[in-house]
């Protein structure tokens, strides 16, 4: 039956059309339940038991939830898994894509889990199709289609009494009016109290989304002023007169924040600020719009540390002439951000109370009011919860429970909420990405033979770290006739089992990384393929080669890239290598290759390091044992094979950029590594001057180079590391980034004009260049995503986001293992050296154990020792002892738990001796970091 | 337009006939063809309506969109009109066949129905100077039989009846500017006043005696015609000769009278028709082209 849907529209011109879609109605739409005889549904999703024991109903019953209900966060106690047997109608669900796209990603994974027993009942395009009628609004509408087709439900059952066992439905709805209306009609009908009633699940409540309608705080002191309409936001952003910007609360301080506004071309300023009712609810990452409060109210942001007490009144900090900057307030939301925070519970004071506060692990992130009765239990826990709304009259924002995520301090729970603050997607893999894997078992096809470079007979091996399962590089190298030596490097052919575009790609794409923490891998690509299929183990495999023809200066005569199958002839690790290179007396084809390799990478190296800077040794890694806690330093252990692989790996990279920049010129995705501003290495060179009066010249990045390789005390050897190690944090991020938009592809790092990521399959930038190189070399076809620059670049940006949760995540991984190893061994006493001098404090590195730490001098509970603190040096002078960057001290390491929340290691110093400060202060503040280049 | 060939013979049989008020086909000098009319028949304009008159046919549909008003009349909306004579209605309008016709048809139907007399073109305008509704009526020939200023005029006014425009509302903010809002209800709209509307009467001077509705054989003995565009009340909105032929001044007088008498008598009974096919709401059976 042909019905028809009129609307009118505003288009974006001013301009008003009326648009007219046809709609039919259909007669094989079922009911989808296992007890109908009538329809003739291919499977069944609503069980004909279909008992969730609740104490309302006690009849077996299918739910039916309405569009706030699922809407507005009561989608979590849906998600349960006792909630079974639900008949999601299609106007529900089409209301719930329009308003929250999260939420129906969620609906639509419950639909699709078998247990869930949901059922999607299309019902708009079924005979309880109903019309707008004259004079009702879209949601009324709605209601009404809603009631209508529960009202179908329940008269389609009751013709099967017999069978049925009283099976009846019940309309879920937070509305008093809807219910009252599906009462009339003689539907089940419940409101929250539905979910009060499952008898044997009371924690279930506490998922219920908080809602301000029956609560009875009427009379309740406003604090915040009214949130602005969008449309007038709107307006007010074209007049100019308010701003648009990602609010970022401050870490130290919960009353301040600035808002990042994107200005036109270059411009992009900071808005600060400050004071409860001027942020005006926003939480971290919201973007908002903001309005400039005149220029005599302007402040200067306040450098005091402020924690929510929870006591604190309302004031500004404190008011400094100087430094003022553009001051604002926020004066309505465009669009929130929330997300299920991780923390803890602050349990209640009041015994028997319901309403506690919960204090998220990230300190950017308000408190949140949670109501719980399982208080007792979740103390001490790690838990997720979610805001849903922030009323003007209350302090903090209004949250439900939504998991546990385990113990606090557990390894497991404080990885998980690792990866969530992070952002890292860790998720298993759904049934659609996996539905891409090749079958198992896979072999090589003749045709992979046939459109394949058969290199079988090479000697090619790979060369490892130990324990290493997703080989994904190997290498070869052989003499030619004419003298010349072919070198060959050999990676994983990835993109042949991703292709573009389908789910597995998609959510690699999203990834975009793999993640590894300390002895935690988190895949990018299903483990099928990172360790199994893409792995180039001693076996027969498909491969992407780079076959460079060299002369014995490794002087590159020729480049070639061609889609391979390899036969990997040996899977050595570093050390392993190394002993058959340095055994004179072995002398088969593996050896001979690696030497061949060794010989070239040197060659390769000195080169590299002569004509320009290599900051690759500037990388200083500690890396914790994951099962005895026992810290590594692999700097010692560094090998010639090492170098000898990742020589070979830099230079196909670079091969690989040319090659497809030169093809690509607007869509090669290549990475770049920006040259530090000069004010970036004030303090390295001020730091090596007054300490030991050494000269570090910056001008560039050759001249970096050699002026840290001259850079030697006696009788202080560790002089030079640590000059490294400051010098790598003066250095810029390297990024990916599309080469048609961005015209500086320099590496500094590496000192090559131009550079990508190609080795390693694992990263989703190196399989976006296995497609562009494939292409380029006519192995596989192009699609119009990989050409367009401007989804390039989008795609960039969130390689750098991922890549950088990824760092972050991992620095976080080891300073949690850090801390445990701490656990264990109680308080040490440590040498260690200043590594930079700040205002109240020093940050000390201990060698030992690659691990940073602050040593406050003030406190906030007396008052500091007269601390001296002079810019030039940068020197700190306590009480007559002035400390210098790079000064040897003695401090003891313990480790703080008195906030569960953010155990820290304590420093405190020992030596050099200062009465009243050299005692354990309290209170300190965190905590190891390690930083290094990502090249 | 559509000629018929008539021979000397025929003519004087018409004429006679006429002269003694029994036309070829059994009617009256006064009196219509058969007459159906349908609204609402195209979904997606804001009003339309179909009208046959014996094998005449034509569809107009209106549409309404905000336009800019004109700088002369700064507080009117107005009215647009496009006639389109497609090849289907005759032979002779086969490639720009009909564009003459066309044209003349909408300057007639332009002067007859853009005039604040006719049409309350100040309840179209939105903001004054700024926005205003243009209704572009749109009229399409689907057969031609001879009077088609009638039958087109007729369409109109029930179109016009039927036209729903969506209520807009303005609003401002503190810095003056303003913007258009909708209404998100599709029921919430504004309907036009058609009490003015005129319809048009053609009489065709046959002989000494003129008839309405002229077929197309006695329009070929008649030298010239008469349109008269009436009022409900009766009043004469707009008279135009159409043909070759010269009219004296006295039957000029008297066709006008009779054109007065015709229209009065044509607008009751639409008018009625209209108001009760409205009440029929959503119980209407749709006729449409096939019925």
């Amino acid at each position: 039956m042909l019905k028809s849907k009129t609307f009118v529209k505003k288009t974006r011109s001013g301009g008003v059309v009326k648009i007219v879609r046809e709609h039919y109605l259909r007669d094989d739409i079922w009911c989808g339940s296992e007890i109908c005889s009538e329809c003739k549904p291919e499977t069944t999703a609503l069980q004909r038991d279909a008992r969730i024991e609740s104490s309302l109903c006690t009849y077996p019953h299918y739910l039916i939830p309405d569009t706030n209900v699922v809407l507005h966060q009561q989608i979590d106690v849906l998600e349960d898994p006792i909630i079974r047997n639900v008949i999601i109608l299609q106007t529900v669900l089409q209301e719930v894509r329009h308003r929250s796209a999260p939420i129906y990603k969620r609906v639509k994974d419950m639909l699709h889990e078998k247990d869930k027993h949901f059922y999607t009942f299309t019902n708009e395009h079924h005979e309880t199709f109903i019309e707008r009628e004259p004079g009702e609004s879209a949601n009324d509408r709605n209601d009404r289609a809603i009631r209508v087709a529960a009202k179908w439900y329940s008269e389609h059952l009751k013709t099967f009494k017999s069978i049925s066992d009283g099976l009846e439905v019940v309309l879920l709805t937070n509305d008093q009016g809807n219910k009252q209306k599906a009462k009339e009609i003689g539907l089940q009908v419940f409101k929250d109290e539905y979910i009060k009633s499952l008898i044997a699940n009371p924690e279930l409540l506490d998922r219920l989304a908080l809602t301000n309608d029956e609560k009875n705080e009427i009379s309740r002191k406003v604090l915040f002023p009214e949130h602005l309409p969008l449309s007038k936001i709107q307006v007010g952003i074209k007049a100019g007169t308010f701003l648009q910007g990602t609010y970022r609360a401050s870490r130290d301080n919960y009353l301040e924040g600035t808002v990042f506004v994107h200005g036109e071309g270059e411009e992009s300023t900071e808005v600060l600020i400050q004071g409860l009712t001027n942020l005006n609810r926003a939480v971290h990452q919201d973007v908002v719009a903001v309005q400039l409060l005149p220029q005599d109210k302007w402040v200067a942001p306040s450098s005091i540390v402020l924690q929510d007490e929870g006591t604190a009144k309302d004031d500004a900090g404190d008011e400094e002439d100087e430094d003022k900057k553009p001051t604002g307030k926020v004066v309505g939301i465009i669009k929130r951000s929330w997300r299920p925070f991780c923390g803890m519970l602050n349990v209640s004071q009041i015994k028997e109370s319901t309403r506690h506060l919960f204090t998220p692990a990230d300190r950017r992130i308000p408190r949140i009011r949670i109501e719980t009765r399982q208080a007792s239990t979740l103390a001490g826990q790690r838990i997720m919860v979610a805001i849903d709304g922030w009323p003007k009259d209350s302090r903090y924002p209004n949250g439900h429970f939504v998991r546990s995520l385990g113990g606090a301090g557990e390894k497991e729970t404080e990885e998980e909420v690792l990866l969530l603050e992070h952002d890292v997607p860790h998720q298993a893999f759904s049934q659609s990405v996996l539905s891409f894997l090749p079958k198992m078992p896979w072999s090589i096809t003749p045709e992979d033979v046939a459109k394949r470079e058969d290199l079988r007979h090479l000697t090619v091996c790979s060369v490892d770290p130990p324990g290493c399962t997703d080989i994904d590089d190997a290498l070869h190298c052989r003499e030619l006739e004419n003298g010349n030596l072919e070198v060959g490097v050999h990676i994983a052919d990835v993109s042949h089992f991703i292709r573009p575009g389908n789910a597995l790609d998609q959510e690699a794409a999203n990834r975009g990384t793999t993640v590894y923490l300390c002895g935690k891998r988190i895949d990018m690509v299903p483990e099928l393929l990172s360790s199994n299929l893409c792995s180039l183990r001693s076996n027969v495999e498909l491969a992407f080669s780079c076959i460079w023809e060299m002369n014995h200066n490794a002087e590159i005569v020729k480049t070639r890239f061609t889609k391979s199958i390899i036969n990997s002839k040996a899977s050595l690790t570093y050390a392993e290598a190394q002993m058959r290179i340095d055994d004179t007396t072995m002398n088969d084809d593996i050896t001979k290759s690696l030497r061949g390799l060794n010989k070239l990478a040197k060659i390769l190296k000195r080169q590299r390091i002569e004509n320009a800077l290599t900051l690759s040794s500037l990388e200083v890694r500690f890396h914790i044992d994951s099962e005895t806690h026992d810290p590594i330093d692999l700097q010692t252990k560094e090998l010639e094979t090492n170098s000898m692989v990742e020589e070979f790996m830099l230079l196909a990279n670079i091969s690989v950029a040319q090659k497809i920049y030169d093809e690509f010129p607007e869509c090669a995705l290549l990475r770049k590594h920006p040259a530090p501003p000069p004010s970036n290495y004030d303090i390295l060179i001020k730091a090596a001057r007054s300490n030991q009066n050494v000269e570090i010249h910056t001008d560039s990045a050759k001249a970096l180079a050699d002026s840290l390789d001259v850079a030697r005390v006696d009788n202080f050897p560790y002089f030079n590391t640590l000059l490294r190690i400051l010098a790598t944090r003066c250095m810029m991020q390297a990024v990916y980034f599309c080469s048609g938009m961005d015209s500086d592809f320099h590496h500094y790092g590496l000192a090559s004009p131009i550079y990508t990521h190609f080795t390693s399959p694992i990263r989703y930038s190196d399989i976006i260049v296995h497609r562009l190189l494939a292409v380029a070399i006519g192995a596989d076809s192009t699609y119009s995503d990989l050409m367009d620059k401007h989804k390039q670049s989008a795609l960039c940006n969130n390689l750098n986001y991922r890549h950088k949760m990824a760092q972050y995540a991992q620095r976080a991984s080891v300073a949690f293992h850090t801390q445990l190893f701490f656990k264990s061994r109680g308080v040490l006493n440590e040498e260690g050296f200043v590594l930079f001098v700040r205002k109240n404090a020093i940050i000390v590195l201990i060698p030992k154990f690659g691990l940073e730490g602050t040593v406050f001098f003030e406190n906030k509970d007396k008052t500091g020792p007269n601390l001296v603190y002079d810019e030039e040096g940068p020197t700190l002078t306590v009480l007559q002892r002035t400390f210098h960057i790079f000064d040897k001290v003695k401090v003891t390491i313990s480790l703080d738990a008195s906030n569960i929340q953010h155990q820290k290691i304590r420093m405190a110093l020992l030596e050099p001796m200062i009465p009243g400060v050299s005692v354990p202060a309290e209170d300190l503040e965190p905590l190891s970091k390690k930083s290094k280049i990502d090249r | 337009m559509a000629t018929v060939q008539v021979s000397e013979a025929e003519k004087v049989y018409i004429l006679h006939g006429i002269r003694d008020d029994l036309r070829v086909d059994g009617r009256g000098c006064e009196d219509y063809r058969h007459m159906e009319i349908e609204t609402d028949v195209v979904s997606n304009t804001d009003g339309s309506a179909k009208v046959t008159l014996g094998h005449t046919a034509v569809l107009v549909g209106v549409k309404a969109e905000i336009g800019k008003p004109r700088p002369m009349l700064p507080d009117e909306g107005y009215l647009e009109f496009f006639v389109d004579c497609s090849a289907n209605a005759t032979p002779e309008f086969e490639g720009r066949g009909g564009e003459e016709l066309g044209t003349e048809l909408s300057n007639t139907l332009y002067k007859v129905f853009n005039n604040k007399n006719s049409v309350n073109l100040k309840s179209l305008c939105i903001l004054k100077g700024e926005h205003c509704w243009v209704l572009y009526v749109d009229v399409l020939l689907l057969q031609c039989d001879g009077n088609l200023y009638d039958a087109i005029s007729i369409a109109i006014k029930a179109a016009l009846f039927n036209t729903k425009i969506p209520k807009v509302h303005i609003s401002s903010d503190d810095e003056g500017s303003k913007e258009i809002e909708l209404s998100d209800d599709p029921y919430d709209c504004m309907r036009l006043n058609v009490e003015n509307v005129p319809c048009i009467v053609t009489l065709c001077k046959v002989g000494h005696r003129h008839v309405v509705d002229a077929s197309l054989q006695e329009k070929a003995c008649s030298v010239a015609s008469l349109l008269i565009a009436v009022t409900q009340k009766g009043t004469v909105t707009c008279l135009r000769k159409v043909g070759g032929g010269s009219l004296d001044p006295e039957s000029v007088f008297e066709m006008t009278e009779t054109g007065k008498r015709v229209g009065k008598a044509l607008h009751a009974p639409l008018m009625n028709l209209l108001q009760q096919e409205e009440k029929l709401g959503k119980t209407r059976q749709k006729v449409g082209f096939l019925g």
